[in-house]
């Protein structure tokens, strides 16, 4: 059977859409609203998940606790790199970012008694042991999947991270029309103007930050859980680059761009995966795989081209000096 | 009159550019000063230095009995002292009563923390904010515009959003840095109306860098020439207009 006509396939696509959306949204909220050049989202991303799956597995907490935790530390994280970086031009912040989410990527790698190493967290436990984070997860999730009567583990995935999806975008689209979200836009705008109307720059910038990073580490949460396993090779940096990908389809300064960008990117992105006719067929498999990264580049240019502000942005906004 | 601000002995450096080299000046409470000078006479940057964007490198200056000259941009603004730019810095991306909305100091609204726990206290702040910002834009002739991105407005409209936009504040002084450069002449009596009712009606003072002498001796109580960073004389307008060393600064000496 060709996978892509199976409905399975596409509930895993839309999963992976979901949490695509809540990483870009974060994003949204940094570079959408307050102007902040963040290329280091994923670094915010793998902190969420590893802290949960270490205090999980090592410390023996309820997931429960744990998971807050995660998007705490996430949080914290972008106080941490916004205290010193958010001080630096907008394109020197930008290196910074970039920076750090890498320098996260390479501590996990090397610390492995603390985060399993290049293993990933199947060596989180003991040796020898199988613990895992996400047991109590499972059991939640089997439970939700029981009383909605779903055949498929997708399937009912889907519904939790697209109905987490929904609330955290009503959240943040409600927090941004309120006159801290105005003040956000202002500085987007011009922030020595801002500051000249009283607003303390630096501070909002850093909420905007750490905000932005809270929602990355939910994004990270849920990444965790989906695939029961991860290693620092999954917080590549071209995974930022996918967020800012999205957030550039749908659109910017608009929250319910986000998910719209988020659902386009990844059907693109999957939709592409099995180039098994011609003149693809024409191609080894090797060659094949650039060649859809080829594709997939080539289908952002024409978007971006036929519309610059993104599906759902407004091309006024973009041209106003 | 008592000084509202006091300048002295400023020095602000770019590089090894002395741009104020060693400013002294006051201000009087409820007086209009113009601040006059030549292209590069350093007023920019005195402006800057005053609203608290630029730090001094050595100088003091004192607002209403408080030193500002260590304290950044927002702090400034927030004790009452408010600039507009040169090129009017309207918010393009925003309508212009948004503009206006965030020129606030004190919107509860405006904290994360104040939204969740008083969310009325918030609702109801914004709403007289509300009311004081039509009014305002009724006052510059802006109310039809509203709703338009403030990107939309004319150079001269912008100059109307900048000076509606820093009322808002409620200060009690406002640096305007050429508030009549690139605003059509039937709308400079007007923006001068404005700007002495202002005086005479809230007791702002002002202090007004512009190259419009003529606005300047008519609008102005007293007058401060600078040139090359310092300040050359000050006095009353009819005291500097007979001042010769100003026509040299502004003429060349060998007129």
């Amino acid at each position: 059977m060709n996978v892509l006509a199976s409905g399975g396939f596409w509930a895993f696509v839309a999963v992976v859409a979901g949490i695509y959306t809540i990483l870009a949204l974060g994003l949204q909220v940094q570079f959408g609203f307050a102007g902040l050049l963040n290329f280091g989202q994923v670094g915010f991303m793998a902190i969420g998940a590893y802290t949960m799956a270490i205090l999980v597995v090592k410390e023996g907490w309820s997931t429960w606790l744990a998971a807050p935790l995660g998007i705490a530390a996430a949080a914290a994280a972008g106080l941490l790199v916004g205290l010193p970086a958010l001080r630096l031009r907008a394109d020197y912040f930008a290196i910074v970012t970039i920076a750090f989410s890498e320098i996260v990527r390479y501590v996990a790698t090397n610390e492995t008694a603390l985060t399993g190493g290049s293993q990933g967290t199947i060596a989180l436990g003991p040796i020898g042991t199988a613990t895992q984070y996400n047991g109590q997860w499972s059991r939640f999730q089997a439970q939700v999947q029981h009383s909605l009567g779903f055949s498929s583990s997708d399937a009912t995935m889907l519904v939790i991270v697209w109905g987490v999806a929904v609330v955290l975008l009503a959240l943040t689209w409600l927090v941004l029309r309120t006159p801290w979200g105005r003040v956000l836009r202002a500085i987007r705008d011009d922030e020595d103007a801002a500051a000249s109307l009283g607003k303390n720059v630096f501070a909002y910038k850093l909420q905007a930050l750490a905000l932005g990073a809270a929602l990355a580490g939910v994004a990270g949460l849920f990444y965790a859980w989906q695939f029961s396993f991860f290693s620092p090779d999954d917080f590549q940096p071209l995974l930022t680059f996918f967020a800012w990908m999205i957030l550039l389809l749908g659109g910017l300064g608009r929250v319910w761009a986000v998910p719209v960008g988020s659902l386009v990117f990844g059907f693109i992105f999957a939709g592409t995966r099995f180039l098994d006719f011609a003149p693809f067929t024409w191609f080894g498999s090797d060659e094949r795989a650039y060649l859809r990264l080829i594709i997939i580049g080539l289908i952002i240019v024409l978007l971006v081209m036929l519309r610059p502000q993104g599906l759902l942005g407004n091309r006024r906004e973009m041209v106003l000096e | 009159m008592t000084a509202l601000l006091e300048v002295d002995g400023v020095v602000r450096t770019f590089g090894g550019v002395r741009a104020v080299d060693g400013a002294t000046l006051s201000v009087d409470n409820h007086s209009i000063t113009g601040l006059i000078g030549p292209n590069g006479a350093g007023k920019s940057t005195l402006f800057a230095t005053i609203a608290g964007s630029l730090r001094p490198d050595s100088g003091r200056i004192v607002f209403s009995g408080r030193r500002i000259d260590r304290r950044p941009a927002h702090r400034v603004a927030r004790l009452g002292v408010v600039r507009t730019y040169q090129a009017a810095r309207v918010l393009t991306r925003m309508s212009v009563l948004d503009n206006l909305l965030v020129a606030t100091t004190r919107h509860p609204g405006e904290r994360l923390t104040t939204l969740v726990v008083r969310p009325r206290a918030a609702r109801a702040y914004e709403e007289r904010t509300r009311a004081r910002a039509h009014e305002q834009l009724a006052l510059v002739g802006l109310d039809t515009h509203a709703d338009a991105y403030a990107g939309t407005l004319s150079g001269g409209q912008r100059k109307l959003l900048d000076l509606a936009r820093v009322l808002m504040l409620e200060p009690s002084l406002v640096l305007l840095d050429e508030p009549m450069a690139g605003v059509a002449p039937a709308l400079r009596v007007e923006l001068l109306d404005h700007i002495l009712a202002l005086r005479r009606d809230r007791g702002i003072t002002f202090l007004i860098v512009e190259h419009d002498l003529d606005f300047v001796m008519r609008a102005a109580d007293s007058v401060v020439v600078m040139n090359e960073g310092r300040v050359l004389t000050a006095g009353t307008p009819d005291e500097v207009r007979r001042n010769e060393d100003v026509v040299d600064a502004y003429l060349g000496k060998a007129h």
